[in-house]
């Protein structure tokens, strides 16, 4: 038996007032790792973007198209491996209106030599090569609408008007994080044969490999230099330079969840400081009980901050509980499953976690401070006098 | 600490109390409870303090235990000035040569009653077997070896003083202090408890001051002082 041994067990002496103290930290923690998950997992396509890979796309913006032409001389660029490009097709699956993925028109000899963390079985790539009207699909997707290899499926269009059937070829699986698992991909020629004259060969972007990660900025600047000239300018980046930029444009979101999630520690705070203090509040004659019998002031506050630590690390171990079943396996599978295209890959990060059982013993052991602080200066008269 | 303690010799009074004053401030006022009190308290000696409240009983027990300090004059126990030591002295006094009993028991709910008993030891170096030996033992001398196990609310009251008199002895103290032990007691209780503090005094030489409004607990002390208005009559 120890002093420390002792203050574990005074945790649960109020057991209703300790369980909804847990239970309250334990929301307020799940929640901090929720939102610090939307933020890790929002970087997941910071991190893990190639750094052997350069986009470019139209100067102007995004939407706008670049002719399928260009890919040629992004091709000839030096330093370039292999170049594709792709074109966004926006289709809904007319049984799941609600359900968004990404659907895109590819170069098939290239695209997924482009993005080699994509991994499609050998056999079904290449019947998919040779079939105008075949599509590739990610795993998620495939699982969400029950789409099997050989399945013909029809998607209905909404930049391109109309239904459009597809066959299921393959099904491609992620070797990386960062990979959007709920992506259709199917051939350039079948959308481009579709279209009027006056709307073909447009390309949506480009993706060049290179061979030099280190040279990307200079194979992005040699890009666009090859296209001042033309009617349609281009701006190139790497991946991650993109990627980033794309994160830039949600720092205001991200810092509206920075500022929630100190809210959250603050209303953690106050809950474990309420406890602490009614507990310390409770047993000050026990304190001073301790000091007649010998126990010195530091013996008090060592005893009520361990109480806290103990209280805070139950409290965070309940929230980690929590968090794994609701964030991970519940949020995740859906932002995953839904909002793959941009959080592919939504799991609570271990340092997360730490982080989060760390500020709740810690929090725990702030709020404890000033109580402690006080019933150790008690003399033992006065202590002994409390609640007589 | 370097302070050294002087154990009482035989014929030394054990306590002893000169021209001592007790000062309280209450806001602007000040409150004079003991007005230069001479006191002395023989080694084995079983004394009771009876007096209303408010006569300054309690303020003299709290003395004589160092959980407080006089304002003027001096407080002797064991040869020791208890109004020279700082805190950290004082607490080791208390932990070498004090035993407590209080009336309201305060046991620590979440230990059993072995464990309650072994609370002082954990401020000794002594090794967890040795202190759960010393416990068993105290407990044994207390009547309860069979309720070591059981916590506080599984105790009867009586029960729950004895356990506070074991944690009491636990230490082998120098002087036992009670502050109305028998007061939240029923008659029977109260007479069991009385015998135990009256066998601790006869049989295991303890010295004992007791506060008590009880006459009937006042009467098993070997002397009784009546204090009114911070005298001793």
């Amino acid at each position: 038996m120890t002093l420390a041994s002792i203050a574990v067990r005074n945790v649960w002496r109020n057991r209703f007032r300790a369980l909804m103290t847990v239970l309250g930290v334990a929301v307020a923690v799940m929640a901090f790792v929720m939102l610090r998950t939307v933020i890790t997992a929002t970087n997941v396509a910071v991190t893990y973007a190639a750094q052997d890979r350069v986009a470019t796309r139209h100067k102007v913006s995004f939407i706008m198209q670049l002719p399928r032409r260009y890919i040629d001389t992004v091709r000839a660029v030096p330093g370039v491996r292999v170049a594709t490009w792709a074109n966004w097709f926006g289709a809904k699956e007319p049984r799941h209106p609600n359900d968004f993925f990404a659907s895109m028109a590819v170069d098939t000899d290239s695209f997924f030599e482009v993005y080699p963390e994509m991994s499609v079985a050998p056999a079904d790539l290449a019947r998919w090569r040779e079939d105008r009207r075949g599509a590739i699909v990610g795993d998620v997707l495939a699982n969400k609408m029950g789409w099997h290899q050989g399945d013909r499926v029809v998607l209905r269009g909404t930049i391109y008007p109309g239904d459009w059937e597809f066959t299921v070829d393959g099904i491609y699986r992620a070797t990386q994080r960062s990979v959007d698992r709920s992506q259709f991909i199917f051939h350039y020629r079948y959308l481009n044969d579709s279209l009027p004259a006056a709307r073909r060969d447009q390309i949506g972007w480009m993706l060049a490999r290179i061979g030099d990660p280190s040279q990307s900025g200079a194979i992005s600047r040699a890009i666009d230099a090859a296209f001042d000239v033309q009617d349609v300018q281009t701006t190139s980046m790497s991946e991650r330079a993109m990627n980033l930029s794309f994160m830039g444009m949600m720092s205001g979101l991200f810092t509206a969840i920075d500022v929630i999630s100190l809210v959250i520690l603050g209303i953690l705070g106050l809950l474990l400081g309420n406890t602490v203090a009614m507990g310390v509040r409770e047993r000050t004659q026990e304190y001073g009980v301790l000091r007649a019998l010998g126990f010195l002031p530091k013996h008090v506050t060592g005893f009520i901050m361990a109480e806290a630590a103990a209280l805070g690390a139950f409290a965070g171990l309940a929230g980690l509980a929590l968090s794994y079943p609701v964030v991970q396996q519940g949020l995740g599978r859906w932002i995953e499953e839904n909002q793959g295209a941009t959080i592919p890959y939504f799991r609570i990060e271990p340092a997360t976690l730490a982080l989060a059982f760390s500020l709740a013993v810690a929090l725990s052991m702030l709020a404890a401070a000033l109580p402690a602080w006080r019933a150790s200066r008690l003399t033992v008269t006065e202590a002994l006098r409390r609640l007589d | 600490m370097t302070t050294a303690y002087r154990e009482p010799e035989k014929g030394d009074p054990l306590v002893r109390l000169q021209r001592v004053v007790k000062t309280f401030h209450r806001g602007s006022e000040d409150l004079t409870v003991l007005d230069g009190l001479d006191f002395e308290i023989p080694t084995g000696s079983f004394e009771a303090l009876m007096g209303p409240s408010g006569s300054g009983k309690s303020t003299l027990l709290n003395l004589i235990a160092g959980l407080d300090r006089p304002t003027a004059g001096k407080v002797l126990v064991a040869g020791n000035d208890l109004g020279a030591m700082n805190d950290g002295q004082l607490a080791a006094f208390r932990a070498r040569h004090l035993g407590f009993i209080f009336q309201s028991y305060n046991l620590m709910p979440v230990l059993t009653a072995a464990e309650n008993v072994e609370l002082p030891l954990l401020l000794t170096r002594l090794p967890s077997a040795e202190r759960k030996k010393r416990a068993l033992i105290a407990l044994r001398v207390v009547g309860l070896e069979d309720r070591v196990n059981h916590y506080p609310k599984q105790l009867s009251g009586g029960q729950e003083q004895r356990v506070a008199i074991a944690r009491a002895i636990v230490n082998d103290p120098t002087i036992l202090v009670a502050d109305e032990p028998t007061g939240d007691l029923d008659r029977k209780s109260a007479d069991a408890i009385l015998d135990l503090l009256v066998r601790l005094n006869t049989e295991f030489k303890k010295t004992i001051v007791m506060v008590t409004h009880d006459p009937a607990a006042a009467e098993r002390a070997s002397v009784i002082r009546r204090m009114n208005k911070g005298v001793l009559q």
